[in-house]
């Protein structure tokens, strides 16, 4: 994160991590589409021919809260094919939270499990550690066969301190809720590092609130959580 | 800009670290620009943030020449191009600016999400509500008496407050497409260098790790040979006592020993007398993986050892049924080698022969002078190496057993290796003969090698050069 006190801006990252075409580029265009025309900007994808990301996509948002506390989010996605590793090193660098994208399918189970080794090895590269990052795992592609039945996904879930949500993000489903869930638990991560309330007046539930409007998102933060798989009690994931 | 000063992917992407002249090339901006021009007939100038003039379509406006005549109208001019850099437009507001009386520029802001990148100056141009020079104007040439003012006046392009305001979102909207693309392709290529950079130094890393424990597994291997040369010597001190008290015991020098007792007496010197050869062995071996084994290099002719060798294994051969036969060159040139090791290398190829030859086979041993290409010592440069021929000796071992299979052949010379390894294997041994063998060879520069016989057995066979090769 940075913050620049002069001209009161906050430019967060956030990264779109997951093995290679489970959809992280598609999240990213979903919400691009999603997000209305003044927050933001040129999604950028540095792809190849065959349209698989080479570097990263970038998209830009930008939301301005009541306090008058600009805040920029950089949205990244990292290459997923596992010879980019070096790429996704210096993409996950810096990194204030991470959204996994995984294929629901159960056959990509596995390199579903690496591509989450892999990201929590690279974050170790940069002295972070996986257990202290703000994160959200999505299950993608739900509309495929064979993939791994709710129940099973809700179960797993319910283990974990991440919320988990599942979405057909060519379609656009769950992808808001997956990005306003990545935002909340982010800013909660913040909010206890750099008392952002304190120092700008800042209203983190009123912010999330704007930035769902802005991104169509009809219902509260509260709603947001409740929407995650196997979420036990509302507000409580990843505390 | 150098591969360290590289900035990081944050710096351009969150940090927003880079200026217009980093994403627009200057000459494709100046034809854009003037293309411009030339379409709308306005005049283009973009400035970056740093003031620098990125393109400039306008020369002087031919009224600015007139108006430069008079005294008046001179410094009129001259004030222009101060009100123009002073404008400070704001995001998506742009500052109309008049420079001369009637005259007008407008500023707008180039920006990209939210910072500012630099400005781009429509203009000079007049209102097109405005048909006539203003009175002013003609007040700054008052000398000239406003001849052919009305004129220059015309010569200017007129606008309504609309058309401009719908040019610049057009050359605004152009140029933040420009921007955008030449941003993108500035990350690509930083984010080329600096993928590249972190492979290089993610290899850097293994690199050293791999360098580091080759370091320890050479220091490693020092210290076994170490201790097998220690421990070699601590055991053949007290076997000698056990050998030479059963030699004692057998002479009779404590008294008479029974017939049975003696069958036993004999039985420990006998194993005691091979356990010795064991451990020498082993000494052997690990005096030359250490190299603290000296070689004693004087000038040797091969005929000779054969020669010996055979003598010495006649009985042995005799015993199994086996025919051991010489077959050397006469007159062979000497070599220098130490004829106690080169012994010691055809004894034990000539025993593995015998003892894996099957009884009515034969093992034959000689020694012939031949010359070879140097060039397959490695190292390349084959075309002046095969010039060099060296002079070789070479022995050979034939024979008629059960032969090597030839995934076994590149292995028979490691230490400790059997080809059968099983427990129950007919012939005995430690599997330190060849790879003492190999490294006796070694020392002497030489080759060994193994190939088939025919029609059934193995060839083992040693070159020894007669003289040092060039390269060591």
């Amino acid at each position: 994160m940075q913050l620049d006190f002069a001209t009161k801006e906050m430019t967060i990252k956030l990264v779109y991590y997951g093995p290679a075409l489970s959809g992280k580029t598609t999240n990213l265009q979903a919400l691009h589409a999603a997000a209305s025309g003044d927050s933001k900007g040129r999604l950028m994808t540095l792809d190849t021919r065959d349209d698989r990301t080479l570097f990263f996509d970038l998209l830009p948002l930008s939301f301005e809260d009541a306090s008058g506390l600009k805040v920029r989010l950089k949205v990244f996605t990292v290459p997923g094919q596992v010879i980019h590793s070096s790429t996704r090193r210096l993409v996950v660098q810096g990194a204030d939270g991470v959204a996994f994208i995984a294929d629901s399918r159960v056959a990509e189970t596995e390199t579903n499990a690496e591509s989450f080794v892999d990201l929590r090895d690279n974050l170790e590269a940069h002295g972070m550690l996986l257990g202290e990052m703000p994160l959200v795992i999505q299950f993608n592609k739900r509309d495929l066969p064979a993939v791994r039945p709710k129940d099973e996904v809700a179960e797993m879930a319910q283990a974990g301190r991440e919320p988990v949500y599942l979405a057909i993000a060519t379609q656009g489903d769950g992808v808001v809720e997956t990005f306003l869930a990545l935002l909340y638990q982010t800013w909660k991560r913040l909010e206890k590092e750099h008392t952002l309330s304190e120092k700008f007046g800042f209203d983190g539930r009123a912010f999330i609130a704007n930035v769902a409007e802005k991104l169509g998102f009809q219902g509260s933060i509260e709603d947001v959580l409740a929407h995650a798989v196997g979420a036990t009690s509302l507000g409580e994931v990843g505390e | 800009m150098t591969p360290d000063e590289a900035l990081s992917l944050d710096q351009l992407a969150i940090e927003q670290k880079f200026e217009l002249e980093d994403l627009l090339d200057k000459g494709s901006l100046g034809e854009m620009c003037r293309s411009f021009e030339s379409l709308f007939e306005l005049p283009v100038r973009i400035y970056s943030s740093s003031g620098a003039l990125l393109a400039d379509t306008q020369g002087v406006p031919s009224l600015y020449r007139y108006l430069e005549k008079a005294k008046a109208g001179r410094r009129a001019v001259q004030d222009v191009a101060t009100g123009v850099r002073r404008a400070e437009p704001l995001p998506g507001a742009p500052v109309l600016i008049e420079g001369v009386p009637g005259v007008l520029y407008q500023a707008s802001l180039i920006e990209h999400e939210g910072r500012s990148l630099g400005r781009i100056i429509l203009g000079p141009y007049t209102d097109d509500s405005q048909n006539e020079p203003p009175a002013a104007l003609f007040d700054l040439v008052e000398e000239l008496a406003g001849e052919g003012i009305a004129q220059e006046w015309a010569n200017l392009p007129s606008l309504s407050s609309l058309a401009i305001g719908r040019l610049e979102r057009h050359l605004r909207a152009t140029l933040e497409l420009l921007l955008f693309s030449g941003l993108k392709a500035h990350m690509a290529s930083h984010m080329h260098m600096a993928s590249v950079r972190e492979s290089f130094r993610e290899l850097s890393e293994r690199n050293q790790k791999l360098k580091d424990a080759y370091e320890r597994l050479k220091e490693l291997d020092r210290l076994k040979s170490n201790f097998l040369a220690t421990v070699s010597h601590e055991l053949r001190t007290p076997l000698t006592s056990i050998i030479g008290y059963s030699e004692m015991l057998l002479e009779g020098i404590a008294g008479e020993v029974q017939e049975e007792q003696k069958e036993f007496v004999e039985t420990i010197h006998e194993k005691g007398e091979q356990l010795l050869e064991l451990i020498k062995s082993l000494l052997d071996l690990s005096k030359l993986e250490s190299g603290t084994m000296s070689l004693h290099k004087v000038a040797t002719t091969g005929d000779a050892i054969v020669k010996d060798v055979v003598s010495t294994l006649t009985p042995t051969a005799h015993k199994k049924g086996v025919y051991l036969l010489s077959a050397s060159e006469a007159d062979l040139p000497p070599m220098l080698a130490d004829p106690e090791r080169m012994r010691q290398v055809l004894i034990n190829l000539t025993e593995n022969a015998l003892k894996f030859t099957p009884k009515g086979g034969s093992v034959t041993l000689s020694a012939v002078h031949k010359k070879e290409a140097a060039s397959d010592m490695g190292g390349g440069g084959s075309v002046l190496m095969g010039a060099v021929r060296r002079s070789v000796i070479e022995f050979s071992v034939a024979d008629t057993g059960i032969g090597i299979s030839d995934a076994e052949k590149k292995r028979v010379f490691d230490a400790f290796y059997q080809v059968d390894s099983s427990s129950t294997r007919e012939a005995g041994g430690t599997g330190l003969g060849l790879s003492i063998v190999q490294r006796l060879v070694d020392g002497h520069d030489g080759k060994i090698s193994i190939e088939d016989n025919d029609p059934q057995g193995s060839v083992f066979i040693v070159t020894v050069p007669l003289k040092k090769p060039p390269t060591t």
